[in-house]
């Protein structure tokens, strides 16, 4: 009797797994078609960094202060500078991110003093080498670099004429996209 | 092991003459969690003997730590558990905090125990999935995935990232949630408990699932106190042991929830208990967002640059392993002079290996699965 009540036991536990199977069957997928249908992204969505163009200003604001490149655990940003005539800041001349090397932890973009830091929302990048995720962040600005930079000296001159001030260039409120 | 560190070749047992057959079992295995080496003494289908060949995955965290400052040690946290991530990254955080003696704000407080239950319930649920589909069940493992999707991606859109967080700041969280986050949260914690009928169905009441774990794997009290088994593990012996409840850490204390055990301390007690589990992280999750008050998730006044006093620091959180602890040493520079981090499955792994001596090779892998170890953070 009890191998019989044991065997029917069994087979009943099959038979409520399937009710389960059977229950999903006839459930709408949940699984997402990738290359045809694109994930929606997170406003905190986290990929490679990038700079923040400000519209007052028209550029990024980066003051090659170093402090990024100091705090970053994974050592992949490389930032040089100059100081523009005429201005008391310095500038971004060089903005490099190794990609591969990034861990995404967001330190730099804590760190910013300036705000001009942000996450970019690229998620599908790929490459045959190494090289090809040494991120040049200056490439959009390069355009408008040299205009910035009269545009900033003029400002300084003219921020000079009635009394000492700080360069007005950098002056608008940005709006940061984080 | 033996040819690399230039000891002598294991030696056959004695009494089983040369017919001991050794096996590698890993550590590139279908059902190994990870890159562990298993290598097994066996007679006929028997165990003498698993040797636990651990290292592939070592990254030296430890003595990163010691090369980078306090900040900069953030992202490693939480890769040293990459399934329960959130935990261990807050924990640092905490550790760092009781370190430096800063004050964390109280919804700081809440929402760091909404994350860290939420990221327990997706360890747990990829623990389910992936411990079935070693034994040979595949339908569990997409309903389980198809479940933690949604906790990933509740965490993805206050976090940014799905599995390494790095979420905790020295004195609070980086991002704050919204009403939409609170929502979704209670959304899944219904719908998990929706689930939790079919589970049960599906594969606790499955009789070959009860065969092959009933009465298999036991690690009695004794063994797992002496090896320091924590987490499930422990609580499947009948040790009702619970740093959320034995040391309350944050805001623990303040929330009313049990601490399922089970008796037997075999394969099956592990699964009850992790399956309770669960539920018992839904339970604190609804209180925490039901107390989640309003206000800042930092302190006030921010610092840069960490120098703690000259000390040293313990600090240990359950984790969806067991008990995690982070023990810091500073000498007062803004790098740690030696950051130690006590991992609950390498504790467990070693008691795996005194369980596995006189089983079956066929409960090998339900056994270790049952343990639940990531193998990362056995290395580190």
């Amino acid at each position: 009797m009890s191998v019989l009540v044991r065997l029917l036991r069994g087979i009943w536990s099959l038979m409520l797994g399937l009710g389960v199977t059977l229950k999903n069957l006839f459930r709408r997928p949940v699984t997402q078609t990738y290359p045809h249908q694109k994930p929606e992204l997170s406003a905190a969505f986290r990929s490679a960094i990038a700079l923040v163009n400000f519209p007052a200003s028209g550029s990024h604001d980066c003051v090659a202060c170093m402090q990024c490149v100091n705090i970053c655990p994974s050592f992949c940003i490389k930032v040089e500078g100059d100081k523009p005539e005429g201005l008391k800041r310095k500038r971004a001349t060089v903005f490099e991110v190794d990609y591969a090397l990034c861990s995404l932890c967001g330190l730099c973009i804590d760190v910013c003093p300036t705000n001009t830091l942000k996450y970019s929302k690229t998620y599908d990048d790929v490459g045959y080498r190494r090289d090809q995720f040494v991120y040049d962040l200056l490439t959009p600005f390069r355009a408008g670099e040299a205009a910035w930079r009269e545009r900033a000296r003029v400002a300084a001159v003219e921020a000079a004429q009635p009394a000492s001030a700080g360069p007005a260039a950098a002056a608008g409120e940005p709006e940061v996209g984080r | 092991m033996a040819e690399i560190w230039g000891e002598p070749a294991p030696q056959p047992l004695a009494g089983n003459g040369d017919d001991t057959y050794y096996l590698n079992m890993g550590p590139q295995h279908p059902s190994m969690h990870g890159v562990l080496r298993l290598l097994l003494h066996l007679r006929g289908e028997e165990i003498l003997e698993a040797e636990p060949v651990i290292g592939y995955a070592h990254r030296a965290h430890e003595k990163m730590a010691e090369n980078r400052n306090y900040l900069m040690f953030l992202p490693n946290s939480s890769r040293v558990d990459y399934l329960s991530g959130m935990i261990y990254n807050l924990a640092y955080c905490q550790a760092m905090e009781r370190l430096l003696g800063i004050e964390v704000p109280e919804r700081a407080e809440h929402i760091r125990v909404i994350v860290s239950e939420l990221n327990r319930i997706s360890s747990h649920l990829l623990w389910f999935g992936t411990f079935l589909l070693d034994l040979g069940g595949v339908t569990p493992f997409l309903y389980a995935f198809d479940d933690r999707e949604e906790i990933l991606t509740i965490l993805e859109r206050v976090t940014g990232s799905r599995l390494t967080y790095s979420y905790g700041r020295f004195g609070g969280v980086t991002q704050d949630v919204d009403a939409l986050f609170v929502e979704q949260t209670l959304a899944f914690v219904a719908r998990l408990r929706g689930r939790m009928p079919d589970y049960h169905a599906l594969v606790s009441d499955n009789v070959i699932f009860r065969h092959r774990c009933e009465g298999v794997g036991l690690i009695d009290q004794a063994t797992a106190l002496r090896y320091g088994v924590t987490g499930p593990c422990l609580r499947a012996c009948g040790v009702p042991y619970d740093l959320r409840r034995a040391e309350p850490y944050g805001i623990y204390s303040r929330f009313d929830f049990e601490v399922p055990t089970q008796p037997a301390g075999d394969i099956f007690a592990r699964y009850l208990v992790r399956l309770a589990e669960m539920e018992q992280s839904c339970r604190i999750i609804e209180q925490a967002v039901a107390a989640l008050p309003a206000g800042p998730i930092m302190p006030e006044k921010q610092k840069k640059r960490f120098k703690p006093e000259v000390g040293e620091s313990y600090f240990a959180v359950e984790s969806a392993r067991g008990h995690f602890g982070i023990y810091i040493v500073s000498d007062g520079s803004e790098l740690p002079l030696r950051l130690k981090l006590r991992t609950p499955s390498f504790a467990n792994l070693s008691a795996v290996a005194a369980v596995l001596k006189g089983t079956m090779i066929a409960d090998t892998v339900a056994i270790l699965g049952s343990v639940d170890v990531v193998l990362p953070e056995v290395d580190r």
